[in-house]
């Protein structure tokens, strides 16, 4: 259905070596009507699969920065109080397929991004997300949508200052889900049909995660961190380099 | 771009179980809107023209797409003589352009018909001038789609949802 591009490199992402874009500035098109040019504000990504413990991370990163005296704004997936419960409720039923799970996602997403982030930023908040549009991207790319069509559509989205993959290898993620809280149905892709097992289907399709993430990480300058380490060692890691970036 | 993205999942899901299933039956589908709604309505509302068209790249391509084309003017003036209420967001309340409905209205539905005029060339929409009687449009209706029903390749191949 779409039309020709203006010129080819004016749609979507910059795929490889995006050297263009700026942090803190649109990926793609952006929203036309919030120009966010010169916000104070900083945006700091905390990606990584299910289980690799993100949500502690920025708990304790957050009462640092906050000791610290900046003002602190959390946001996670599927936080928005104008999707969560109909993405709840599309997840419990079976009538999603990978197309409206897609937009489902961009749809909370980008509520989050216009009453959350954008505000946040404006005002000279540190901006701490549990979760970006890596997420999405991973999630879908592992399930087979169009990947420069995913690129496009996340277009509105902020380039944060900056993104920390949390690193883990499938063996010790396996280790670590089931001493917590066990293998669910969709962290185990069990949509994707890879058979009854869980366990095989949780492995087989938190390693296609994982390479997902992978090869995202040049593309979006991802800070690798080994998150097969303690969560002291991690956190002196996580602070040692927003420090870095926040007071130079 | 919640409004939009909203849309485009709805639209996502009828297309996927109420639109490709009959045309792979080889059944005809008329749809009441498309994708071309959300060209100018959510473009109206300030989203970008290109992103919106990207979005839609996974819908299928209609055979036949017919834009109703009506003046701003006369399109008040049905909806006021049947004493409709105008809904919010149809008369596009939610961007504050004017506190009074019917104003509101006019200034919104306006800029959504410059963009329809933008995407007639752009999409070959095939326009039927709707300022005339029911009988009369549904004439000329009938004779476009006429021409299309029997010109019509039915063994074509169907794109699937990952034609995006």
């Amino acid at each position: 259905m779409s039309s020709q591009p203006e010129s080819p490199h004016d749609h979507g992402l910059v795929e490889g070596a995006n050297g263009g874009i700026q942090p803190g500035g649109y990926y793609g098109r952006g929203i036309p009507y919030l120009p966010i040019n010169g916000y104070p504000g900083k945006l700091i990504a905390i990606e990584g699969t299910d289980g690799v413990g993100r949500s502690t991370q920025i708990q304790l990163l957050r009462e640092w920065l906050e000791v610290k005296g900046y003002g602190v704004v959390e946001t996670g997936w599927t936080r928005s109080p104008l999707m969560q419960p109909t993405i709840e409720l599309a997840k419990s039923s079976n009538t999603l397929n990978k197309l409206t799970f897609v937009l489902l996602y961009a749809t909370d997403f980008a509520d989050r991004l216009e009453k959350e982030i954008i505000p946040a930023l404006k005002a000279g908040f540190v901006v701490l997300t549990d979760r970006y549009i890596f997420t999405a991207l991973a999630r879908a790319g592992v399930r087979g949508v169009d990947r420069p069509w995913l690129r496009t559509l996340y277009g509105f989205a902020i380039a944060p200052h900056l993104v920390f993959y949390l690193k883990i290898d499938v063996e010790t993620l396996i280790g670590r889900v089931l001493e917590s809280r066990g293998m669910d149905f969709w962290e185990s892709g069990m949509d994707l049909k890879h058979g009854d097992d869980i366990y095989d289907s949780f492995r087989a399709y938190q390693n296609k995660l994982l390479r997902e993430y992978s090869s995202m990480a040049d593309e979006f300058h991802f800070r690798v961190v080994d998150a097969r380490r303690s969560v002291v060692h991690i956190q002196d890691e996580l602070r040692r380099q927003v420090g870095a970036f926040l007071e130079p | 771009m919640t409004f939009s993205l909203l849309h485009a999942t709805d639209f996502a899901d009828r297309l996927l179980y109420k639109i490709i299933p009959p045309l792979k039956a080889g059944m005809i589908v008329l749809a009441d809107r498309y994708a071309y709604t959300a060209f100018t309505r959510d473009v109206t509302r300030g989203v970008d023209r290109q992103w919106v068209r990207e979005l839609y790249s996974f819908a299928v391509k209609p055979d036949l797409a017919l834009y109703f084309r009506v003046p701003i003017d006369v399109s008040v003036d049905r909806l006021l003589a049947r004493r409709v209420k105008l809904k919010f967001y149809e008369a596009g309340m939610d961007l504050g352009w004017s506190s009074n409905p019917v104003e509101s209205f006019r200034l919104f539905q306006g800029k959504v018909l410059e963009e329809y005029d933008r995407i007639v060339g752009e999409y070959e929409l095939g326009v039927v001038d709707a300022t005339g009687s029911i009988t009369q449009q549904q004439r000329v209706v009938r004779d476009l789609v006429a021409r299309h029903v029997e010109s019509a390749d039915t063994t074509r191949e169907i794109p699937s949802e990952q034609s995006a």
